[in-house]
C-alpha cells in the first residue's frame, strides 16, 4: 500500500527582475506589469512510496530534491500536480529547529520535542534518555550558547530520534558532525527501517543510498530521469545516460586541454584528449569503486614517429603519487604512430575506494625525451560501493 | 463548519502554542527577576509623565484619573505589543518556517499569548494601585473576561494580517508603527471622550478600541455595567477584524517559504 503519492508535480518559482519589497513599490508599480523570470524547479515528478519502504532520492545540486522534499513536508506547495501524504509524517530537513541558545539543555529539548510533535507526558519520560544518549548528563541545565556546535548537534539529534515517525523525511542532515556520530545516525536510520517506517532519504552519498534504500529516484534539472532499484539508478546517475544515448554524457572535465600552450615536450606527438570509459563503452567522469575503467589517450603524430612510448600517472586529489606506468614498463612496443589514433589502458577493476583521482598522461621516445607531457590534465571520480574506509581497496579476508 | 475544524487542529496544538509562547516570554525577561522588574518601571514611568502633563496643563477632571490612564495604557498596550510582536512572527523565525510544518498561525496565535503574558504580568501595577485608592469593586467585573477576549481577537485579527502582509512587504512594520502613534492619540486613553463635541464623538467611536478601553473602565473603575451597545459593536468589529485578518493570512500563506 502506497503512503505517499506523488502526482505530476511542477514546482515554478517567479523571480522578479525588480522585486517589490516595500507597500510603496508595490503601489506604484500597479501600473507597471511586472517582468519575471521563471524557474522550473520541478517538471512532472510522478512516484508513490510504498508502506515501510526507503526511497533515495539523488541528483546534482540544483536539481530539485530539497525542492521536492519541501513539498512533501508541506513547507511548500507545488504549483501544480497533487501530493497526497497518508501517515504522519516527520521531516527532518534541519536539526535544532527552534534552539534558543538562551535556554538551558532541558529546556531547548522540551521546546524542540514539542515542535517535533512529542506530547508532554513523552517529553517528561524522556528527557533524562535524551540526555544520555546525546553524553550530556552534566550539562542538564547549562546554557545552549555554552555548547560547542558538536555538542549542540548531538543534543539535536538525540532530541529528534525520539520521535515516533510513521513516515521520515531526511534531508542532508546526516552530512553533519564527526565520523562516531554519523556512525549513530546510520544505526538510527538501520533502527527506524528495521522497524518498518516508510523513509525518504536525499543524499549526496551514494554509498548510504546503495546500502539503505530500496528504490532510488534519480532528479537532473528538476526531471524525473530514473526510479527504480537503487542500483541500477545510481549506475544510471553515475554513468550518465547509458545506452540510450552515450553522446549526451560529455563531461566538461575531459575537454582537450589548450595543447598549444604547453611547452612540456618537442610536439612531435600531441596528446589531443583523453577519455574514460565506463564499462557500457560510454564516456563518464563518475566510476563505481571496483569497475572496469578504460583510459583512451587520443594523440596526433604529425609525422611518423617510430617506437614512441605512452605513459599515465595517477595522483590523488592533494597531489600524492599513487601509481604510474607506461608501455615501455610493460613490454608494449609501437613500431610507429602517424596521423591521428588513440590508445587504451584498460583497467580490470578499479582498486579505489572514493575520491577524485588525477591523471598525468605523456608520450615520449625510449629513452625519456619527451614528445608531450600534460600534468595532472584530467580527472575522474570514484563513488563508493561499500563501507570500507581510505583510497585504496586492499583484497583480504579475516579468519581466526 | 471549517472554522470548527481549524478550531480543533489549533487545539491539537495547544501544547506547542503555548510552549512557544512562554519560551518567549521567558526570554523576553531575560530569565532574570530584575527583568520583571524593568518591565513593570516602563508602564509605570508613562504614567507618571502623562499624569503629570494632563492632570496639570490639560487640566483634565476625571475621577480616578491615574486608574483611568493606566488602565488605558496598559489596555493600549497590549494590543500595540500583540501587533508589533505579530508583525515578526512569522518573519522572525525562518527556520520554523521553511525547516518543518506545523499551521503557520501558530506563530502569531502564539506571539499574541506571549504579549498577553506580558500585559497580564504589567497589570498587577494596576491591581496595586486599584487597593491604593480603595476603589469599590462590583459585581461588573463579570464583563472583564468578555472584554479581554474581544480585545484579544481584535489584536489577533490584526496580527495575522500585518505577519503575512510584512512578509512581501518589508515596510508595513514602519507604517504600522506610524499609525500605533497616531492611534495612541485618536484613542480616548488620555482624556474621557466627552471633550469632543457629538460630531467628534461619532467619529472617534468607529474604532473599537474606544468601545473596548471605554467599557473595561466602566466596569473595573466606576462600577458600571459595560454598555450593551459598546460591547455588541466591538465584538462585531473584533470578529470581522479576526476573520479579514485570516484570509489575508491564509491568502498569503501558502508563498511564505519562498518569500522568506
Amino acid at each position: 500500500m502506497s503512503v505517499i503519492d506523488v502526482e505530476h508535480v511542477e514546482k515554478v518559482f517567479r523571480i522578479p527582475h525588480e522585486k517589490r519589497t516595500t507597500v510603496f513599490e508595490a503601489l506604484t508599480g500597479l501600473l507597471r506589469p511586472t517582468d519575471y523570470e521563471t524557474f522550473q524547479a520541478l517538471k512532472d515528478v510522478t512516484f508513490s512510496v510504498e508502506e515501510g519502504e526507503m526511497l533515495g532520492i539523488i541528483g546534482e545540486n540544483g536539481s530539485g530534491k530539497s525542492t521536492l522534499l519541501k513539498i512533501l513536508a508541506g513547507i511548500m506547495r507545488p504549483t501544480s500536480g497533487r501530493v497526497t501524504v497518508g501517515r504522519r509524517l516527520t521531516p527532518f530537513l534541519e536539526l535544532g529547529v527552534g534552539f534558543n541558545p538562551d535556554f538551558t539543555a532541558v529546556e531547548n529539548i522540551r521546546t524542540y520535542a514539542t515542535i517535533m510533535g512529542l506530547s508532554k507526558r513523552e517529553i517528561n519520560g524522556k528527557v533524562d534518555e535524551i540526555l544520555a544518549f546525546a553524553g550530556l548528563e552534566t550539562f542538564r541545565d547549562a546554557k545552549l550558547k555554552n555548547f560547542s556546535s558538536g555538542m549542540q548537534v548531538r543534543l539535536a539529534f538525540s532530541t529528534a530520534i525520539q520521535t515516533d515517525p510513521e513516515i521520515l523525511l531526511m534531508d542532508e542532515v546526516l552530512a553533519v558532525g564527526d565520523m562516531e556520530f554519523q556512525q549513530k545516525c546510520m544505526d538510527v536510520l538501520n533502527r527506524y527501517r528495521n522497524e518498518g517506517v516508510t523513509i525518504v532519504f536525499v543524499s549526496h552519498d551514494l554509498g548510504s543510498v546503495r546500502r539503505f534504500c530500496d528504490r532510488t529516484l534519480l532528479l537532473r534539472h528538476g526531471e524525473q530521469v530514473a526510479l527504480g532499484k537503487t542500483d541500477e539508478v545510481i549506475d544510471r546517475y553515475i554513468y550518465g545516460r547509458v545506452a540510450e544515448a552515450p553522446a549526451e554524457s560529455a563531461d566538461p572535465v575531459e575537454e582537450a586541454p589548450p595543447a598549444e600552450e604547453a611547452p612540456s615536450g618537442n610536439g612531435r606527438v600531441k596528446i589531443t584528449g583523453v577519455k574514460f570509459l565506463n564499462k557500457f563503452g560510454a564516456e563518464s567522469a563518475r566510476f563505481n569503486a571496483f569497475d572496469p575503467m578504460t583510459i583512451r589517450i587520443f594523440y596526433l603524430a604529425r609525422d611518423r614517429v617510430p617506437d614512441p612510448v605512452f605513459g599515465i600517472a595517477l595522483y590523488s586529489e592533494r597531489g600524492e603519487h599513487l601509481y604510474g606506468t607506461n608501455t615501455d614498463l610493460k613490454d608494449v612496443s609501437i613500431e610507429y604512430i602517424i596521423g591521428e589514433g588513440h590508445i587504451d589502458l584498460q583497467i580490470d577493476r578499479i582498486p579505489m575506494l572514493a575520491g577524485r583521482f588525477l591523471l598525468t598522461v605523456a608520450a615520449h621516445t625510449r629513452s625519456g625525451e619527451r614528445y608531450d607531457w600534460q600534468d595532472k590534465a584530467y580527472s575522474f571520480d570514484v563513488i563508493p560501493t561499500g563501507r570500507d574506509a581510505g583510497i585504496f581497496d586492499l583484497p583480504c579476508v579475516w579468519r581466526r | 463548519m471549517m472554522a470548527f475544524d481549524h478550531l480543533r487542529t489549533l487545539y491539537g496544538y495547544r501544547n506547542l502554542i503555548w510552549t512557544l509562547a512562554w519560551g518567549d516570554f521567558k526570554q523576553r525577561y531575560k530569565n532574570s527577576i530584575l527583568g520583571y522588574f524593568w518591565s513593570l518601571l516602563e508602564p509605570l514611568l508613562m504614567l507618571v509623565v502623562l499624569y503629570v502633563v494632563f492632570s496639570n496643563l490639560m487640566r483634565i477632571q476625571v475621577e480616578y484619573y491615574q486608574l483611568f490612564l493606566l488602565l488605558g495604557i496598559i489596555l493600549w498596550n497590549f494590543l500595540s505589543r500583540a501587533t508589533s510582536m505579530g508583525l515578526n512572527a512569522i518573519l522572525g523565525k525562518p527556520s520554523m518556517v521553511q525547516k518543518i510544518y506545523f499551521p503557520r498561525e501558530i506563530l502569531v496565535l502564539s506571539s499574541c499569548i506571549t504579549a498577553l503574558l506580558m500585559s497580564i504580568f504589567e497589570s498587577l501595577v494596576f491591581i496595586a494601585f486599584m487597593a491604593v485608592f480603595q476603589v469599590p469593586l462590583s459585581a461588573n467585573l463579570i464583563y472583564v473576561p468578555l472584554i479581554l477576549v474581544l480585545l484579544f481577537v481584535v489584536s489577533l485579527g490584526l496580527s495575522l494580517a500585518l505577519a503575512a502582509l510584512n512578509v512581501f512587504y518589508r515596510d508595513v512594520q514602519f507604517i504600522w508603527a506610524v499609525i500605533l502613534q497616531a492611534g495612541f492619540f485618536a484613542t480616548p486613553i488620555l482624556y474621557p471622550i466627552d471633550i469632543f463635541g457629538e460630531e467628534l464623538q461619532r467619529i472617534f467611536l468607529l474604532n473599537p478600541m474606544a468601545h473596548i478601553i471605554m467599557t473595561a473602565r466602566d466596569a473595573i473603575i466606576y462600577s458600571t455595567p459595560a454598555a450593551a451597545g459598546s460591547l455588541l459593536y466591538a465584538g462585531a468589529m473584533s470578529l470581522v477584524t479576526l476573520i479579514i485578518g485570516y484570509v489575508i493570512f491564509a491568502h498569503y500563506e501558502p508563498r511564505f517559504a519562498e518569500e522568506m
